[in-house]
């Protein structure tokens, strides 16, 4: 709950204008039971019908100050709820902008997507009942019981007593059900994972012929979900006609005591209705905090889950400063590096060393897991390296503006993402300033034009969401595209050609060989043929650099080269080369 | 697409759900009945008190010799009301017992029909929807369903009960007071028709920019790693904020467009309760109307007041409930694919001859597959390549009947396979798939899926047929190792060695590999296709590969292009036919030369 605390502070102004609309509505509420006694007791009394339409007037315009005020009312908390949402999501989001890719994989993107925008969601409903209803209720309970003790003190005595009990109800009843409510939510949780399960193996499913198991599994959870629902719904629909029961037996306790005293001569029947009503208010009241009660705990588990977000801390540090580097010669070093991913107890890349200079090719060959991706992901500081270090221009990529460092970079994922927009946003998304010729010209060497051309609208093409309206092959050549209008020093290309087909992935390599002369070029592989002109080849296993050197002498040299290439090549052409 | 299920359609569908539960629904529903008659009696019970009170009052005020408060009469009104208050709470406890008892049993019930109408549905209607939208249909418009059940059901009945229990009431402490008061139900019905129609805008708009919302976020989040190489951090944020901000407005003029309507309708409500305590005062005067009358009055108005002003929030309820019945009904109507065949066949007996002829397929209108014709001998390995879109996942999609050819006709040892039962013939198969499936649970599980009747022993065997049986020794926990919901703790290389060993285990007369180790190096790949080739002596496979290199020593290659086969040989063959294999095959070195 600090969390919307924290964000109330910024609204101070409104909320103030929420407690003194409050006010507005118990005004209505408990001024006109006041104004109806005054009528039965004096004008009834004494027969004045004068005195009787002048409190028909004030009751009127109670009840218009009153509506204006919960007018307000609503006003506030819809202002206040969604402004304060509007600021925690932003506050959410900034904070995912600068996490790092370890905190990211951490969370995922889906749980992190729930978090922004349902679970804020969540605070908001909670955040406008809670305005409206637990302001109200401790307003209308103190001005109601103010007007009891005034109206009579013995009277009041009893009404008191029950206090204790509501209370103590409320936070029994909020205590049961707030783990049943978290087991429910955590059943239901299972459910859609099973359905999507479902789903989503269909084939396989079917294939296996497992529906029945399918069946009896999604029904077990079924069934704990019903249980926990039960539970649930009983105790919230019982806890409401017992606090109603409680207030009741209390009446009817008024009843006897004010019926001896009116015995005695000492209250008048007037205030004993108007008693009644006031007590008949301060029970709403108590009804409507119930409810805020059993909302809190779902809320509460929404806060949670957005503060842990916002109390993540970015493993990466960036360190602003400018420095000296040697523009002259580009080159990139890893000098000893070594590192392990945060939960992993075993080192992923063990003691790398090798050297790239302008205009060279490396390439980096391996088994699945033997370390090439985690290679390269260190490079623009995705992760940093526990020891040794990397040096870009001869100066450790640490102690560049990341900014600066990421600017040298053109990085083509394995597995491309773009945005909507037009095609031609997408490419300018590596350099804002692109001229139109650029974009061109690096979608030609991109072996994008043609199949860009061939869209009805070319370059104007939009993209959707998630990219569905183009091929894996064309998600990739656009990438490449995007990587290549940067002009960058160094192009990192992970498994990038892998949606190519062979004649593409060949023609479109030819190219980049003349485009980027000026730069230097890492290739992450699976394909020996995509690799076999690399300047150096390095051949990653388990972590460690078993071989490196030219395609030629890694034939001879490096056995599990040699394994993968035969895997790969027929005889004839290894001998070709 | 079906039509949607009309709303009484909605109700008939429904009726039957509730059918098993109905006495427990009836009673609770006939415990509101009770609840609502005693809240309706109450206040004029009270009121007796109150007016003998007052009648003693006035005689003790008067003077009059020997007046006191006749105990008698107040204690045995005070015991009848104590009666009606007990018999108030146990009518309301009852029903919350019962029906929340019938309608979870319900929505149990409705639950358990989805998931095995999903079972039963044809692999094509999930093909064309995306997996949310069915998904949302089975948790979301449920959850809407038994949330409208639960509350809104018993709120309609009860606000519907409480304005003519009052009513009724009403008339019968003074007529003319009652005409009066009754100005409320137009007056608060044409306010909220009014908001209404202007509030549902709203929501739409919310609903819309919900929407938005949700698109930009997944695009800024999966698109994460582009934003930090390409320095966009700062772009990304005004987009949002653009998007967050819009999201705030339409979310504030929606709530307090709709928090309106509940003021106004009160509003109302008490300038009425202030004309009828002026009326009413003036009739006490008169003596046509007893103090306790007028208390009871008062009560009775503030009573209507909270149904009537609940009544756009409740229609709402009732509308969002309606539209999620459609949808869910909709799809428990949808045509469930057949599952009997003619022709039963003994597993056993089957060798794995499996023929093409004369196919033709579309999954639209028009035809993708024109003609395909081919045969593969039993234990033969096919190997079918082409470029995307070429049909090679199709003709998997048609082998297992996930959908059926529209002309000619695909036999497995002669046997049409429309005349098989679907799950003997789905018996026959394997599948691995380059979309990986595994679901949250350990890996030993998601193995054993391939068989459930496997011993642990032949789950190892299969581990290690697939090679991944040392991959899973060096996990915590080994086979007891958890595979998370993402199924992101593994990698995409060991996931399809954990599917291989799946399909392994289930021990199948033929075995189809669609792109299945796409994700595995090829070293790996070859280590795995001669254990494989071990595995499948003499059993008929089909490899779905792009990498060429691979799938040399196929028995038979065929190679697809737009649908249909235009070669097919073996790798030799082929290769002296100098055709479009042939230029397949050396594109891959063409740097080379």
């Amino acid at each position: 709950m600090k969390l919307i605390l924290k964000h109330l502070k910024n609204y101070k102004a409104l909320l103030l204008l929420n407690v003194i609309s409050v006010f507005g509505f118990a005004l209505v509420e408990l001024g006109i039971p006041t104004v109806i006694a005054v009528m039965i007791d004096k004008g009834v009394v004494t027969g004045d019908k004068g005195y009787l339409f002048r409190m028909g007037g004030i009751i009127a315009i109670i009840s218009v100050l009153g509506a204006g005020g919960t007018i307000l009312l609503g006003y506030c908390c819809a202002r206040i709820s969604t402004l304060v949402t509007r600021d925690i999501r932003l506050e959410a989001f900034k904070k995912v902008q600068s996490l790092s890719h370890a905190e990211m994989n951490q969370l995922g993107v889906s749980s992190l997507i729930t978090r922004t925008n349902n679970d804020a969601y969540q605070i908001m409903m909670f955040l406008n009942t809670i305005l409206k209803m637990a302001l109200l209720t401790p307003v209308m309970i103190i001005s109601s019981y103010i007007l009891i003790i005034q109206t009579s003190l013995s009277l009041s005595f009893i009404v008191l007593a029950t206090v204790p009990l509501v209370v103590g109800g409320v936070i029994i009843a909020a205590k049961i059900s707030s783990p049943i409510s978290e087991k429910q939510q955590m059943s239901l949780d299972s459910i859609n994972r099973i359905f999507r399960e479902n789903l989503t193996g269909i084939r396989v499913i079917r294939s296996c012929n497992n529906n029945e198991y399918e069946t009896s599994r999604f029904d077990t959870e079924n069934k704990f979900f019903m249980k926990q629902s039960k539970k649930l719904f009983c105790l919230m629909s019982t806890t409401e006609p017992i606090f109603f029961l409680l207030m009741n037996m209390a009446a009817i306790a008024i009843y006897y005591v004010s019926a001896k005293m009116i015995d005695a001569n000492t209250i008048q029947v007037g205030r004993v209705v108007a008693f009644m009503d006031y007590l008949f208010h301060a029970m709403l009241s108590v009804m409507l905090f119930c409810m805020v009660f059993m909302m809190y705990p779902r809320a509460n588990v929404s806060a949670k889950r957005i503060m842990e977000v916002l109390n993540m801390e970015s493993s990466i540090q960036n360190s602003p400063q400018v420095i000296e580097e040697n523009k002259k010669e580009s080159s990139i070093v890893f000098d000893d590096v070594t590192f392990a991913y945060p939960d992993g107890e075993e080192a992923v890349l063990k003691h790398i060393s090798f050297e790239a200079k302008k205009g060279e090719t490396v390439a980096f060959i391996g088994s699945t897991g033997s370390g090439k991706s985690t290679l390269i992901n260190l490079i623009p500081r995705f992760y940093d390296v526990n020891a040794g270090a990397i040096l870009i221009n001869g100066v450790n990529i640490k102690e560049y503006d990341i900014e600066i460092l990421r600017n040298k970079i053109g990085f083509v994922s394995q597995k491309a993402t773009l945005f909507r927009g037009t095609i031609e946003e997408n490419i300018r998304f590596g350099k804002e300033d692109a001229t139109m010729e650029e974009i061109i010209h690096a979608a030609k060497v991109a072996q994008a034009y043609d199949f860009i051309m061939e869209k009805p609208e070319g370059f104007k093409e939009m993209i959707v969401e998630g990219a569905t309206n183009l091929s894996g092959g064309q998600k990739q050549r656009l990438s490449i595209a995007r990587a290549l209008v940067r002009k960058p020093e160094i192009y990192i290309y992970d498994d990038s050609f892998s949606a190519l087909d062979f004649k593409t992935d060949a023609t479109l390599r030819r190219q980049l060989k003349k485009e980027v002369k000026d730069s230097i070029m890492l290739i992450v592989a699976q394909r020996v043929s995509t690799i076999m002109d690399a300047t150096q080849i390095i051949v990653l296993d388990e972590g460690k650099v078993v071989g490196k050197g030219t395609h030629k002498e890694l034939l001879q040299s490096c056995p599990i080269y040699y394994q993968i290439a035969a895997s790969q090549l027929s005889e004839e052409e290894m001998q070709h080369e | 697409m079906n039509k949607k299920t009309s709303p009484k359609e909605c109700i008939g569908q429904l009726f039957h759900y509730v059918k098993p539960y109905r006495f427990k629904l009836i009673f609770a529903l006939a415990m509101v009945v009770v609840s609502n008659l005693t809240l309706a009696i109450n206040p004029t019970i009270e009121g007796r008190i109150t007016t003998q009170l007052a009648k003693d009052a006035t005689e003790i005020i008067a003077g009059v010799t020997g007046a006191h408060v006749h105990f008698g009469i107040v204690f045995h009104i005070m015991a009848l009301l104590g009666t009606m208050y007990v018999i108030k709470t146990a009518s309301q406890l009852l029903t919350a017992f019962f029906l929340t008892d019938a309608i979870q049993q319900t929505m149990h019930d409705m639950r358990n029909a989805l998931q095995m109408k999903i079972q039963k549905l044809p692999v094509k209607y999930f093909d064309n929807r995306p997996v949310g939208d069915v998904l949302s249909c089975v948790t979301n418009d449920v959850d809407t369903l038994s949330n409208a059940l639960q509350q809104t059901l018993t709120k309609v009945f009860d606000a519907i009960l409480t304005v003519i229990f009052v009513l009724i009431m009403m008339f019968r402490i003074n007529w003319v007071m009652t005409i009066v008061a009754m100005i409320i139900i137009p007056l608060a019905i044409a306010i909220t028709r009014a908001f209404v129609n202007r509030s549902q805008k709203l929501f739409d708009n919310q609903q819309k920019m919900v929407g938005e919302m949700n698109g930009t976020i997944t695009e800024l989040y999966t698109g994460f790693r582009e934003i930090q190489l390409f320095n966009k951090q700062e772009d990304s944020i005004d987009k949002f904020i653009e998007v967050n901000n819009n999201m705030c407005e339409a979310a504030f003029k929606a709530q307090f467009m709709s928090s309106l309507i509940s003021p106004c309708v009160s509003l109302v409500t008490y300038i009425t309760i202030g004309i009828v305590s002026v009326i009413g005062c003036i009739l006490v005067i008169g003596g046509t109307v007893s103090i306790g009358g007028l208390q009871a009055f008062v009560r009775y108005i503030w009573a209507i007041n909270n149904p009537l002003s609940q009544v756009s929030q409740l229609s709402a309820q009732v509308q969002a409930a309606f539209s999620a019945m459609g949808r869910i009904f909709t799809l428990l109507n949808e045509q469930e694919e057949e599952q009997e065949g003619s022709v039963q066949i003994d597993e056993e007996q089957i060798e794995g001859r499996v023929t093409f002829e004369h196919v033709q397929f579309g999954y639209h209108d028009d035809l993708l597959m024109k003609d395909v014709n081919f045969e593969v001998k039993p234990g033969q390995m096919v190997a079918i390549v082409g470029p995307t879109g070429a049909g090679k996942t199709t003709l998997m999609n048609l082998l297992l009947r996930f959908y059926d050819v529209k002309g000619g006709s695909i036999k497995i040892d002669g046997i049409d396979i429309r005349e098989m039962n679907r799950e003997d013939l789905r018996k026959l198969f394997s599948l691995v798939l380059q979309d990986t499936w595994l679901f949250k649970g350990s890996i030993y599980d998601n193995i054993h899926y391939g068989r459930l009747n496997a011993r642990k022993d032949e789950v190892i065997d299969a581990a290690k047929m697939a090679n991944v049986h040392h991959f899973i020794r060096t996990l915590t926990k080994g086979y007891d190792f958890p595979i998370n919901e993402e199924a992101n703790n593994i990698s995409q290389g060991e996931k399809q060695l954990l599917t291989i060993a799946r399909a392994i285990l289930k021990n199948p007369h033929i075995l189809i590999l669609d792109e299945a180790t796409s994700s595995v190096d090829t070293r790996l790949e070859r280590m795995l296709q001669d254990a494989m080739k071990k595995v499948m002596e003499g059993r008929t496979s089909f490899v779905i590969a792009h990498r060429l290199s691979t799938i040399k020593n196929a028995d038979l290659i065929l190679v697809l292009k737009d649908g249909d086969i235009i070669e097919q040989g073996t790798h030799e063959s082929l290769l002296a036919k100098k055709g479009a294999y042939e230029a397949l095959y050396n594109s891959q070195f063409a740097n080379s030369n």
